[in-house]
């Protein structure tokens, strides 16, 4: 069985993603209760985009461990401390207008199957939710989405050398979109069924 | 005036004090963890970014406590939890609408409460209206700047609970222009941080 840890970023929040049927199992514990063991137990770490990066980094080379063993990371935000010595920091694309903030999908990956990408462009026709720049894809990464206006990487799947994998995605949290009446809400559960199905299924 | 910003790890605290715009503003950041064993007695006024993790604040309430009874400036901003651990601070949640704007002639339910205050001056009621995370109830004597209709304040001035000045809103714009999302947060922080730097002055 897949165990997941859930690090939450703020104490008094509590997401719906972990009431998902599919959340079953998942064990959320604060960034600031992290220990070095967790690295050397857990088989995914969900990452949400308010985490405090500073503490994460701090963790950096338990992160390393973790990922080297097998680990998958999920993270979500803009990386702007040294979480992993191999990822560069967030780059914010040019444009700020919506035809700047379409979406579009260039690789397929379990986690969207079925999410149109339309629901990913716009929220209540307001655009700019899903991504407004990008953590630069290591080589080999496989990007799932990108912007259409400048090409800025939104999220990618990459297979690490050294072991393990990521899920990045360089804005808001992939599952704040649990609750939506779009396609997008498919994007939390099928996220979990990914990491519990053994994730080696890959991108 | 000496301002020290508080930093909760967080993209958009990093973001938000990074700025160029807005980096001049600040003399000195601390780590939110960090509180609870910083000398604050160098500053003049501590900058509490929106959305920090509570139990850090909770923690370093003391000390908090201890620079407003020298006087000094403690800027609170939204989403901070700050009924738990700022003097005279009474907060209501309410429903937190993100989409009211997007029905045209909607009404954003806030209202100037004191047209005459030097950073509704600089900022003007626009630059306050995105949505609100709760209101607060303004203490005898203090000042709200941005009232609701429901009969609560969004932004008051509290001169009055404690020897020190608070200024506490349930406002979250370090977030939205940290995300770079929201224009009215960014031309918010235009307006509020260059007047909070030069001494909030009247």
């Amino acid at each position: 069985m897949t165990s997941i840890l859930y690090l939450r970023a703020i104490g008094h929040e509590f997401p719906s993603f972990l009431a998902l049927p599919e959340a079953e199992g998942v064990i959320a514990r604060h960034v600031r209760e992290l220990g070095e063991a967790d690295f050397d137990r857990f088989d995914a770490i969900l990452v949400p985009a308010h985490i405090d990066q500073r503490a994460l980094a701090s963790h950096s080379a338990g992160l390393t461990r973790f990922l080297n063993r097998g680990g998958t990371l999920v993270f979500n935000g803009h990386l702007v401390y040294p979480v992993l010595p191999e990822l560069e920091s967030f780059v914010p694309a040019p444009g700020g207008h919506l035809d700047d903030l379409i979406v579009e999908r260039v690789g397929e990956h379990p986690v969207f199957a079925g999410v149109e990408v339309q629901d990913l462009s716009f929220r209540r026709g307001v655009a700019g939710f899903y991504g407004r720049g990008a953590n630069p894809p290591p080589a080999g990464a496989v990007v799932l989405h990108r912007l259409k206006a400048d090409g800025s990487p939104l999220d990618w799947y990459w297979e690490r050398p050294q072991g393990g994998r990521i899920l990045m995605h360089g804005g808001n949290t992939l599952w704040m979109y649990v609750d939506d009446d779009t396609s997008a809400a498919r994007i939390g559960p099928q996220l979990l069924c990914w990491l519990k199905a053994g994730i080696h299924q890959g991108a | 005036m000496s301002m020290a910003f508080i930093d909760g790890g967080t993209y958009y605290h990093h973001a938000t004090r990074n700025d160029p715009q807005f980096a001049p503003c600040f003399d000195a950041c601390i780590y939110a963890p960090e509180l609870d064993s910083t000398d604050l007695s160098p500053f003049d006024c501590i900058y509490v970014a929106s959305r920090q993790d509570p139990e850090y604040l909770l923690r370093a309430r003391p000390r908090f406590e201890a620079f407003l009874a020298a006087g000094k400036t403690l800027v609170v901003m939204g989403d901070n939890q700050a009924q738990d651990w700022v003097p005279g601070v009474c907060w209501e949640s309410t429903p937190v609408n993100f989409w009211w704007w997007l029905t045209p002639g909607a009404d954003s339910g806030l209202r100037l409460g004191a047209p005459e205050h030097p950073l509704v001056k600089a900022v003007g009621l626009d630059a306050f209206t995105w949505h609100r995370h709760g209101q607060l109830q303004v203490p005898a004597g203090a000042t709200s700047l941005v009232n609701t209709v429901e009969g609560g304040s969004v932004f008051y001035d509290d001169r009055v609970s404690t020897p020190g000045r608070i200024l506490v809103t349930t406002l979250d714009p370090c977030y939205h222009h940290g995300s770079r999302f929201m224009p009215s947060t960014t031309r918010f922080l235009r307006g509020f941080l260059p007047w909070l730097a030069a001494g909030a002055p009247d």
